[in-house]
């Protein structure tokens, strides 16, 4: 008999057994809690701060959104808790107000010149104290980067969140029916995939936001509108005979052929159908929707893929052919037994899509064809801050606090994802 | 196992002399892709019984499921295909329907209401995602019009019955943290859940281990017994079959070869085909040194050469011998076989010779019970 020490507890029989304490998977991990809390934060600092930096310091003066505001003078300066070097000094002085400079200089019996190279460090030290100051320092155009982290955070994460809720909607929907249906259904419909994943995504891409582009000029301009209504003009005044109107053709003909009627009836129809304008915020809520559209519609094919494959080994399995044999009908069964199988995948996948959206948009933005300039994405910020990184003078905080805010975001996400996956997995260890 | 304890079942309710379910000349046949179709089943006569069990025995691959499968419309189509035949089934409001006919919408309605099945794969046939009180509660709700509470107290009557302990408690367990067994008893409370007339079990046992299979299957006769139910035995375990059979239908290569019930079967086997199967059952208490293979039997020609009526030409069909010289071949799939009732009450998958024409029998239905004398 193996001799057991009495500090061992003795054995129980199982049928004695406590019952188990089941937690909640999600909240015992520790990394997905971390993670959670630190999302819910930059959702709430990024989306709850948008109206702030959405609107302008004082409208009274000027119009300019908070993020877009800035003094050129005051560029480039390096967060306030970082120790100034003298060529920041200089230049955080330089952008004193010159009154307020005047001020001082004439205070300490000084010339403004003195102040400026630093020669007279009292009033120097005085006019620090009143320059302009950036807790996460200025861009190149004097600008907060701390707004504009806020902003560019609001913008990013709304587009990572809904492209990777569009593409995993379309990816589930389509992978699911594809391989539920099986046979020919199946096969064109993942043959469609194909052909969609042999063009390059960016094309795509392109297509679509040049293709909305053009669709929201003609919303502008109205000039179909405008044309039909000058040939439905040609067609009432230049008939000879009203009973017998000349054709449509002919009308478009005149139209065409006569400079000075063109311009007459383009006056007229401008008075009828004016341009139809769009404040600066309503325009870019439709860029961005159209962003986001257009990476969230062409980033679904490896999800309708994944899903396809999971449907294809789950449909066979017994207890979806227990489901039938039982009288479950077709719908019910994709519903109830095969989309909760899902979740599984679903959870990584969207918590993967995310960041991946996140960053398209950023690389979208840095073609030109993403976010526009001035309005901030932690995309093209990174890319700004990259361009400021130079062996000469680093403007390091540029590059340093976006990438740190990109990365820490993406991380969260995957822990959270990780969190989640254990928490929809029935067979989970503990 | 002796004729003498065995007598003709005298039910005092009228119901059990109807036929539940009577299988009609079925054939299935499976595209192949390139080559020709894959005759599955074919010329499959059966009568199920209320309160009886029907035990199908062959080896894989003979239709044993197939069979069953097309009596609930399970079959995947296409590839499989119902040549003819048909699968008379009485509803339970008496009404007498084909089952092979029958739209989907239809099906639904017969599938766990009139007709459940258990699988041969507990581990897999409970939905992982779902606690099984969810599995079974579902499978009440599909059929009967009945609310949550309800259904909550009809799941935990039928867990009881296939006696899971503490069935409340076990309702919000999930599938994956129950044995073996257990998860054969859930899927048994699921398909008897909306008291079904007909079972198939499809190889129930094959999975469990053999005291567990001993309690499933004492179970499912209780069941039977207590609800009057039909069930399908379906299993290549002759010792399964001699506990707990009335009838027995051995099928080879998509035809029945023989039907009897469970004695005159064990007893007096009439196809060379189940006296290959009886003997190669390796006896405990018998010494030996190597075991007889169905082979050594159905190779043999003297062994074709038993049947009652062999001097007219009767000979057992085997699909690997030579048809007879004076095979009268019908102008219909399996046209060279016929179920010939060659004894009273035991039936023997033969040539369709000119001995058998003007002379072949009705389907087979053996309105019989082992009568437990235990």
């Amino acid at each position: 008999m193996p001799s057991v020490s009495s500090s061992e507890p003795e054995s129980i029989p199982a049928l004695a057994a406590p019952t188990r304490h089941r937690d909640n998977p999600f909240t015992r991990s520790k990394p997905a809690l971390i993670g959670f809390a630190f999302l819910a934060l930059m959702f709430l600092a990024c989306l709850g701060s948008l109206p702030w930096t959405l609107t302008a310091i004082d409208s009274s003066v000027s119009e300019v959104p908070r993020y877009d505001t800035g003094d050129p003078k005051s560029g480039r300066l390096p967060p306030q808790w970082w120790p100034y070097d003298n060529i920041d000094t200089q230049r955080a002085i330089a952008a004193v107000d010159p009154i307020i400079l005047e001020k001082i200089a004439t205070d300490h019996n000084t010339t403004i010149e003195s102040i400026l190279d630093g020669s007279n460090e009292p009033a120097a030290k005085a006019a620090l104290a009143k320059a302009p100051t950036f807790i996460l320092g200025s861009d190149t155009l004097g600008r907060s980067l701390a707004t504009r982290l806020l902003t560019g955070g609001g913008i990013s994460l709304t587009i990572g969140i809904c492209a990777a809720f569009i593409s995993v909607g379309i990816g589930t929907i389509y992978g699911a029916f594809a391989a539920y249906m099986g046979g020919k259904i199946d096969a064109i419909m993942m043959r469609i995939v194909d052909v969609l994943y042999g063009l390059p995504y960016i094309l795509l891409v392109v297509l679509l936001a040049v293709a909305s582009n053009a669709m929201l000029d003609e919303y502008q301009s109205r000039s179909r509108a405008k044309a039909n209504w000058s040939i439905n003009h040609i067609i009432q005044t230049q008939s000879p005979d009203p009973a017998q109107p000349i054709t449509k053709s002919k009308a478009r003909i005149i139209f065409e052929t006569d400079p000075i009627l063109q311009d007459d009836l383009m006056q007229q129809a401008v008075q009828i159908y004016p341009r139809r304008v769009f404040t600066t915020g309503t325009r870019t809520t439709l860029d961005v929707l159209t962003l986001l559209i257009a990476i969230g519609g062409v980033s679904w094919l490896t999800m309708a893929r994944v899903i396809r494959g999971q449907v294809l080994s789950l449909k066979n399995q017994p207890f979806i052919e227990a489901a039938r044999a039982l009288g479950s009908p077709g719908h019910r069964i994709f519903i109830r037994h095969l989309l909760p199988n899902l979740i599984g995948p679903i959870a990584v996948y969207a918590t993967l899509a995310v960041p991946q959206a996140i960053l398209q948009e950023s690389f979208l933005s840095f073609l030109g064809i993403g976010v526009k300039p001035p309005l901030p994405s932690w995309g093209n910020l990174a890319a700004e801050g990259l361009s400021e990184l130079n062996t000469f003078r680093s403007h390091w905080w540029l590059l340093f606090f976006p990438c740190a805010l990109l990365g820490l975001t993406l991380l969260a996400m995957n822990f959270v994802g990780e969190g989640l996956r254990e928490a929809f997995d029935p067979k989970r260890s503990r | 196992m002796t004729q003498a304890t065995t007598q003709p079942a005298m039910n005092t309710n009228k119901m059990t002399n109807v036929p539940l379910m009577e299988v009609k000349n079925l054939a299935v046949s499976f595209d192949n892709g390139s080559g020709p179709r894959i005759q599955a089943v074919d010329g499959v006569r059966m009568t199920i019984y209320p309160n009886q069990t029907l035990a199908v025995v062959g080896e894989s691959g003979c239709g044993k499921s197939v069979t069953a499968m097309s009596s609930m419309q399970l079959i995947p189509r296409p590839p499989g295909r119902f040549d003819r035949g048909e699968i008379i089934y009485r509803m339970k409001n008496g009404k007498k329907v084909n089952l092979l006919t029958m739209t989907e919408q239809e099906m639904r309605a017969v599938r766990g209401n009139e007709i459940a099945m258990i699988f041969q794969e507990p581990m897999t046939s409970l939905n992982p995602v779902y606690t099984v009180g969810d599995q079974i509660i579902e499978a009440i709700t599909l059929h009967q019009d009945v609310t949550a509470k309800e259904a909550w107290k009809i799941a935990v009557k039928s867990m009881n019955d296939v006696s899971i302990p503490e069935p409340e408690v076990r309702m919000k367990a999930y599938p994956h943290q129950f044995s073996g067994g257990m998860r054969q008893r859930v899927m048994i409370a699921m398909a008897l859940a909306c008291q079904p007339r007909l079972l198939l079990a499809d190889e129930p046992t094959t999975a469990l281990d053999v005291t567990i299979q001993a309690q499933i299957l004492e179970l499912i006769k209780d069941l039977k017994a207590t609800r009057d139910m039909g069930v399908i035995l379906i299993t290549h375990d002759l010792g399964v079959v001699a506990e707990n059979a009335d009838v027995v239908c051995v099928m080879y290569a998509g035809r029945v070869v023989e039907y009897a019930n469970v004695y005159n079967l064990f007893d007096n086997p009439r196809h060379p085909y189940t006296r290959g199967l009886l003997a190669s059952i390796p006896k405990i208490g018998t010494e030996h040194d190597r075991l007889i293979t169905i082979d050594e039997i159905v190779d043999n020609p003297e062994e074709f050469k038993k049947l009652p009526g062999a001097d007219k030409g009767v000979t057992p069909w085997w699909p690997w011998n030579d048809a007879p010289d004076d095979l009268v071949k019908l102008d219909q799939p399996a046209g060279d076989y016929h179920l010939q009732e060659v004894a009273k009450d035991h039936w023997v998958g033969v040539w369709h010779t000119k001995g058998v024409v003007g002379d072949e029998s009705p389907p087979p239905h053996l309105n019989y019970r082992v009568i437990d004398n235990a």
